[in-house]
C-alpha cells in the first residue's frame, strides 16, 4: 500500500464505517483475504463492481496481489475502514 | 516515530491487533535450489568440524574447556540453523515454485521432497554426516529438476568449498 501505507505503521479499523452508508471506491479497507484463510490484507476499493462486490487494489502496482489476481471481493469480507494511521 | 505510534505500539505490547498484510504471497517467481544445496554444504561442514573436534581431556585449562565447549555450541548452532534453512528452502520450492505439471512430468518429485525433508530433520537432530550427505543428494536432485522445468542445462561438478561434494549447478550460456 505503499505510499498510502507503509510496512510497520498502524492502522486503526472502524468496524461500523458501513452501517450507514456502503464502501465507495477510494476507501482504504481491511478485508479477508479471499486466498489464505484468517489473514487481513489491506487495500483499497478501486471500483464498486454490483451490490455487494467490489474491486481492490493495492497501491503499489508493481507488487501488490489484489482484485486483478483474485477477482472482486464481496462485502462480507470487508472487516472495516481504515480511520486512521500512524508511521513509525 | 510519531507519539501516535509509540501509543499504539505501546497498547500492541499489551494486546497484540491483528496484522493486515498489505500484499499477501507476491508471486516474485525469483527461486532458485541453489540455497538448499549450499545449506546442506554447511551442515556436512559442520559435522566435519564436529568430528574434527579433540577433547581437550581431564587436565585441561579452563580456557581449552571453554573454547572446546564454545567451539560445539558454535557448529551445533550453524548445523541446526542451515538444517532449518535447507528445510525451509525445499518446502518453499515444492510449496510455490512447483506446478502440478511439473509434477506430472516428474513423479518421483514428491518423493523425493519427502525424502529431502526427513534427511533435513535427521541433519539436524543427529551428528550424522550420511544424513547430511544424502542432503545435499536430495538438494542435487530437486536441482536437476528445477533446472530442467527452465530448460536450462546442468552439470555437476566439485563444490569449490571445504566439503567437496559433487553440486549440481546450472549451465548457463
Amino acid at each position: 500500500m505503499s505510499p498510502a501505507l507503509e510496512p510497520g505503521d498502524y492502522v486503526v479499523v472502524n468496524r461500523w464505517a458501513y452501517r450507514r452508508r456502503e464502501p465507495a471506491a477510494g476507501d482504504v479497507v481491511v478485508l479477508r483475504d479471499p486466498e489464505r484463510a484468517g489473514r487481513f490484507l489491506v487495500k483499497r476499493i478501486v471500483r464498486v463492481d454490483g451490490p455487494g462486490s467490489y474491486s481492490v487494489a493495492g497501491e503499489n502496482e508493481g507488487v501488490s496481489r489484489d482484485s486483478r489476481a483474485f477477482g472482486p471481493v464481496h462485502r462480507s469480507a470487508i472487516v472495516g475502514k481504515v480511520w486512521r494511521s500512524a508511521r513509525a | 516515530m510519531s507519539l501516535l505510534h509509540r501509543l499504539f505500539k505501546a497498547m500492541d505490547r499489551v494486546s497484540p491487533a491483528p496484522v493486515a498484510d498489505a500484499h499477501c504471497d507476491i508471486p516474485c517467481g525469483i527461486y532458485d535450489p541453489h540455497h538448499a544445496q549450499l545449506a546442506a554444504h554447511t551442515v556436512i561442514r559442520m559435522v566435519d568440524l564436529l568430528g574434527q573436534l579433540e577433547h581437550p581431556g581431564a587436565d585441561a585449562t579452563l580456557a581449552q574447556k571453554k573454547e572446546f565447549h564454545s567451539k560445539i555450541a558454535r557448529y551445533t548452532a550453524t548445523k541446526e540453523q542451515h538444517a532449518e534453512t535447507y528445510k525451509q528452502e525445499v518446502r518453499v520450492l515444492w510449496g510455490d515454485y512447483f506446478k502440478p505439471e511439473h509434477a506430472q512430468k516428474f513423479p518421483e518429485l514428491h518423493d523425493l521432497v519427502w525424502k529431502a525433508l526427513k534427511a533435513g530433520s535427521k541433519g539436524r537432530q543427529e551428528v550424522n554426516l550420511a544424513a547430511a550427505e544424502d542432503m545435499l543428494k536430495d538438494a542435487n536432485e530437486i536441482a536437476r529438476i528445477f533446472w530442467s522445468t527452465k530448460g536450462v542445462e546442468v552439470v555437476k561438478v566439485k563444490a569449490p568449498y571445504p566439503t567437496e561434494r559433487e553440486t549440481v549447478y546450472p549451465k548457463f550460456k
